[in-house]
């Protein structure tokens, strides 16, 4: 049973023309939230309408499941993506995840959904080629139902409490998962203190997204010295509310990962010598100490494609990364 | 005809402004204590001072309530929104760095 406002309609084209007007979307076209889909997405996530996923107690806001399942509806998510948008919107709803800001911000901040575990294969979240752009329906939906969340339910209106002065394609959507199979690396949300076998999001709130190629390097140390170089170029502020827990998140490309492969390094291992030099003191403007207080701060993901000898750097804006557990949809049993 | 139904996938109407009832703007800053909220950023502290410089060039202030936020990225510490609501007439603030 839903019970948010209902509206009718005479055609999806009069539906479509109408959220428009009303600024519900975010300039694509949707998928009609009809009671029926919305109950659907809510009765796969065993979810009650009303039940609150996280608030913005700055905004008066809170949302509700009813409300994340509309705007996942909207996105184009299939029902048995839900479940991992609920985790995604509880993660960026945490006080740690400050959607307030990274929402409001100048910057134009945006939103990186990391999904990890089994769900990852159940649902073909893409994690190797191509993982960070569009061809791949759970990559694009579950992160656009974020956003659609942050828009619609958290009021992140451009020109309203939305100040961004350029903002980023990145808020269409940003979603990928960790090439767990890549290597034996531990997946992230293992590091973070779950399970293998326990499905998972991690919300990071990024300012921005910085490439870092190195087509010389032939060893780990050689990638993690331009790593190190890229973020304290760009520079890593921190902030006195964030303390000592902040987060950079290391997307390592296949190209670079062989390296790390060959020379048995662990996630421990990168995030050790790269916590080294990435907070050593600064030497310029542009040689910059990186405010991250521990080497766990440093959240390492394997995920992309072969050919390119790149890696990314998801510098953070004003938030912790947040690691949520994806709940098991009851009636599937699992 | 077919008719369907869209539910509303918002958390409310965007402008609440009705929410809240502000208070009447004084008519004058005679007299008045000007608060002055800085977030910390850049040189915003700096650009509230003179801002506050060229006010007390047309009204008799009294002296300034300064809060610079301890953090960026969150609002006031709840000591400083006390100090706002019980001592001062109007407050200045801005976003951005």
């Amino acid at each position: 049973m839903t019970t948010a406002a209902r509206h009718a309609y005479e055609s999806h084209d009069a539906l479509l023309d109408d959220y428009f007007e009303r600024g519900w979307t975010d300039g694509l076209p949707i998928v009609a939230p009809t009671p029926e889909k919305v109950g659907a997405f809510l009765e796969h996530a065993g979810l009650a309408g009303h039940e609150v996923l996280g608030a913005v107690p700055t905004r008066e806001v809170t949302c509700t499941a009813e409300q994340a399942a509309a705007n996942a509806v909207m996105a184009g998510c299939r029902p048995e993506y839900f479940p991992v948008v609920a985790a995604a919107v509880r993660a960026h709803l945490h006080p740690k995840g400050n959607s307030h800001s990274t929402t409001g911000t100048l910057s134009g901040a945006a939103q990186a959904v990391i999904v990890n575990g089994p769900i990852r294969n159940e649902l073909e979240v893409a994690s190797q080629a191509g993982c960070f752009g569009p061809g791949f329906r759970a990559n694009a939906t579950i992160g656009r139902a974020l956003r659609l969340v942050i828009r619609n339910v958290c009021r992140a209106i451009p020109g309203f409490l939305d100040r961004a002065s350029f903002s980023t394609p990145a808020r269409y959507s940003f979603c990928f998962g960790e090439n767990e199979e890549a290597s034996d690396w531990v997946p992230l949300h293992v590091q973070r203190g779950l399970a293998p076998e326990q499905s998972a999001v991690t919300v990071h709130s990024l300012m921005k997204m910085v490439e870092a190629t190195d087509f010389i390097s032939r060893t780990a140390e050689g990638v993690c010295d331009t790593l190190a170089r890229e973020i304290r170029f760009n520079g890593i502020a921190g902030d006195s509310w964030l303390g000592e827990d902040g987060n950079v998140v290391i997307v390592i490309g296949h190209e670079h990962h062989r390296f790390f492969r060959a020379q048995g390094w662990s996630k421990v291992d990168v995030q050790q010598y790269l916590w080294s030099r990435i907070t050593a003191p600064a030497t310029s403007a542009t040689d910059r100490m990186a405010r991250i207080g521990r080497p766990e701060g440093i959240l390492v993901v394997a995920a992309g494609g072969a050919g390119m000898a790149a890696s990314w750097l998801l510098l953070p804006h004003l938030a912790l990364a947040i690691t949520e557990p994806v709940a098991s949809p009851p009636r599937l049993g699992k | 005809m077919t008719t369907i139904i869209g539910l509303d996938p918002t958390s409310g109407p965007f402008d609440r402004t009705d929410d809240h009832v502000f208070p009447p703007r004084p008519a004058s800053l005679d007299g008045a204590v000007v608060a002055l909220v800085a977030n910390g950023l850049g040189e915003g502290e700096l650009f509230l001072d003179a801002l506050y410089d060229e006010m007390a060039k047309l009204s008799s202030l009294q002296a300034p309530l300064k809060v610079v936020k301890g953090s960026v990225s969150i609002p006031p510490d709840p000591q400083d929104w006390r100090r706002l609501t019980e001592e001062a007439t109007v407050a200045v603030t801005g976003f951005g760095g």
